[in-house]
C-alpha cells in the first residue's frame, strides 16, 4: 500500500477508534492499539520503513511530553516521601513475577529481563478517573497513588536503560559490565542536568528573540531529538535519553509557555503517538495469541497480581489498613505507555518474540478494562464493611 | 514625534503595586482574590518576596471545573494541582519573566509572538513588577496623544 494511504488510514483509525474507546470512559490508547489490529486483519504487515520510523518517534515524543509537561521536581520531592516504599514494593513484585514467568515458560535470561521491567512501571490514569468518579481521589489512598505513579515511570525508565543496554552487548553482565552501565547513565544524567541548568536557560533567552517563526518550538522538538541521540551516543536508548531532555526543559520558563506546550502536545498526540500505538497493535500477531493460550493467560494474571500484591504489602508497611492497601494494590495494577515502548524496545532488538509481545499487549488491554471495575469493588468493599462496623 | 520603543524600558511602565499570594496562601483566599480584583493572574511569592509561580484564571478554572473536564484532558498535574490546598500546591512554577531593563519592543515581541498576555518582572530573582498587553497598550496610547 501506498505509504501516504497507509499513514492516513492508521491515523484515521487510531482517532476514530480512540474517540470512541474514550467515549465508553476508556483511555484512546485502547482505540489505537485496535486501528492497528483491524489493519492487520486486512493483511496489512508492519514492514514499511517510514511507518517503523514515524512508530520510533512515535515512541520517543511520547516519553519527552511526558518529561516535559508532566515532570515537577517539588512534586517529585514530595511524592517520594510519601510513596517510596509501596512504589518499590510494586515495582520489585511485579518485576520478580514477569521475570520468574519468563523463566519458568523457558524464555532465555534477557527475554524474561524485558518481560519483568514490562511488568513494573504503572499507568494510573484510568484508575484516577474512577477515583474522582468514587469522590476517593483526595483520601490519602488516593494521592499516595498519585505520586506512586510518578516514581513508577521514573523507576521504570530507570530498569528500561539498565535492560537496554544489557541487551545491546549481547552478554550476560558481569559486576564491572553493570557498573559501566551505572556510570553511562549517570554521566549521561549529569551532562544533561548541566545543559539543562546553563546551557538550555540561556539558548531559549537567545532562541525567543529570533526572527524566524515559531523558533521556540522548533528549539524544543530540537531538544527532544537531540536528547533522544545523545542517550544513543552514551549507548542508552533514544527514548531515555527523551525522557531526560523533556524533563530537563521542565523548569526552562521560555521553553514551557503554554501555546509552545499545547503545540508539542499537537504534534505528539494528534500525530506520533498514535501512530506508535497503532503500529503496536498493527504489530501483534493474533495467531500467536491463540497459539500460547496458557502463557497470555499467566502473562495477564501474573502482571495485575504483582502489582496488586506488591500495592499491598507496600502500603501495610507504610501504615494503611487492609482496605486501604487493597484499594492501593487495585490503583496501580493498569498499564500503558511506558510498558508498550518496553516491549517495542525489546522487539525491535531481536529480544522479545512474537508470542510474549502480543501477550503483554493484551495484559495492557485488559490492566485497563478490568481495573476500574475491581477498584470501584475494593471501595465498596471497603465502604460496606465500615457500615457494618459503624 | 516617533516614539523609540526600543528605548523605553519595562522598568518605566510596568506597574508596582502587585497583589501577590505566598505559597501557604490557602485556595479559599486565592478564590477571594480573584472575586475582589479583575487580575488574570497572581504572581506567587516567598516571604523572601522571591518568585516561585504564577495562579493564572486557567487553574483557577481548571480546578473549579475539574471533575467536568473531559478524562481525556485531565493530565497527571492537573490531577495533582486539584488536590492542592495552598498556593503551593497550584502554582505553575517557572513563569515567564523579564528583567526590568528589558525593551518595551522586545518585550511586546515576546507577548506577541507567543501569545503570552502578561510577564512577571523580576530583578535578583526578586519581583518588582508586572507588565501586561494592556500596560503597552496604554502606554503607546498615552505617549501618542
Amino acid at each position: 500500500m501506498h505509504t501516504l494511504l497507509l499513514l492516513l488510514l492508521i491515523l484515521f483509525l487510531a482517532k476514530v477508534f480512540g474517540d470512541v474507546v474514550e467515549r465508553a470512559g476508556f483511555p484512546s490508547i485502547l482505540g489505537e492499539i485496535a486501528a492497528g489490529v483491524s489493519l492487520g486483519l486486512f493483511l496489512i504487515r508492519p514492514d514499511n520503513d517510514a511507518l517503523i520510523f514515524l512508530s520510533e518517534l512515535g515512541a520517543i515524543f511520547l516519553l519527552f511530553t511526558a518529561g516535559y509537561k508532566e515532570i515537577n521536581l517539588q512534586e517529585l520531592k514530595v511524592a517520594s516521601k510519601v510513596a517510596i516504599v509501596p512504589t518499590i514494593c510494586d515495582v520489585v513484585v511485579a518485576y520478580s513475577f514477569g521475570f520468574l514467568l519468563g523463566r519458568a515458560f523457558g524464555f532465555g535470561f534477557m527475554e524474561s529481563l524485558f518481560i519483568g521491567v514490562a511488568f513494573s512501571p504503572t499507568s494510573i490514569g484510568v484508575s484516577v478517573r474512577s477515583l474522582i468518579d468514587l469522590d476517593y481521589l483526595s483520601k490519602k489512598v488516593g494521592s499516595t497513588m498519585l505520586a506512586s505513579a510518578i516514581l513508577d515511570d521514573l523507576i521504570g525508565i530507570f530498569m528500561l536503560s539498565v535492560v537496554v543496554s544489557v541487551a545491546a552487548d549481547h552478554q550476560m553482565p558481569s559486576g564491572m559490565h553493570l557498573l559501566a552501565i551505572a556510570a553511562r547513565i549517570l554521566c549521561f544524567i549529569a551532562v544533561m542536568i548541566i545543559l539543562g541548568r546553563k546551557v538550555f536557560p540561556a539558548l531559549f533567552e537567545y532562541v525567543h528573540r529570533m526572527h524566524v517563526k515559531e523558533s521556540i518550538f522548533a528549539f524544543v522538538i530540537m531538544t527532544a531529538l537531540f536528547s533522544a541521540y545523545l542517550a544513543e551516543a552514551f549507548g542508552l536508548h533514544a527514548v531515555i535519553g527523551a525522557f531526560i531532555g523533556g524533563a530537563t526543559l521542565s523548569s526552562v520558563p521560555i521553553a514551557k509557555i503554554q501555546e509552545v506546550q499545547s503545540k508539542v502536545d499537537g504534534i505528539s498526540y494528534g500525530v506520533f503517538v498514535p501512530i506508535f500505538f497503532a503500529f503496536t497493535g498493527l504489530s501483534i500477531n493474533p495467531g500467536s495469541i491463540a497459539g500460547a493460550g496458557t502463557l497470555s493467560f499467566l502473562v495477564v494474571v501474573m502482571a495485575l497480581s504483582g502489582k496488586l500484591i506488591g500495592g499491598f504489602i507496600g502500603s501495610k508497611i507504610i501504615g494503611f489498613d487492609s482496605h486501604d492497601s487493597l484499594i492501593f494494590g487495585v490503583g496501580v495494577m493498569p498499564r500503558a505507555g511506558v510498558e508498550l515502548v518496553v516491549i517495542s524496545i525489546g522487539r525491535s532488538m531481536g529480544v522479545i518474540g512474537d508470542q510474549v509481545f502480543s501477550a503483554i499487549v493484551l495484559m495492557v488491554a485488559v490492566s485497563v478494562i478490568v481495573t476500574p471495575v475491581f477498584l470501584k469493588f475494593a471501595i465498596r468493599f471497603k465502604e460496606r464493611s465500615e457500615m457494618v462496623r459503624g | 514625534m516617533v516614539v523609540d520603543y526600543a528605548k523605553v524600558s519595562v522598568a518605566e511602565i510596568m506597574t508596582r503595586d502587585v497583589v501577590t499570594v505566598t505559597e501557604d496562601t490557602t485556595i479559599d483566599d486565592i478564590l477571594e482574590l480573584f472575586g475582589r480584583y479583575h487580575y488574570h493572574s497572581y504572581p506567587v511569592v516567598t516571604d523572601a518576596g522571591e518568585l516561585v509561580g504564577i495562579i493564572s484564571e486557567d487553574i483557577v478554572l481548571e480546578i473549579l471545573l475539574f471533575k467536568q473536564i473531559p478524562a481525556s484532558r485531565q493530565t497527571h498535574l492537573s490531577v495533582v494541582r486539584s488536590l492542592g490546598d495552598d498556593a503551593r500546591g497550584i502554582m505553575m512554577p517557572y513563569p515567564v519573566t523579564v528583567s526590568p531593563d528589558a525593551s518595551l519592543s522586545e518585550t511586546a515581541d515576546l507577548m506577541l509572538k507567543h501569545h503570552v498576555y502578561r510577564v512577571s518582572v523580576v530583578d535578583c530573582e526578586k519581583l518588582v513588577g508586572i507588565l501586561s498587553k494592556r500596560d503597552i497598550v496604554n502606554e503607546i496610547c498615552k505617549r501618542r496623544d
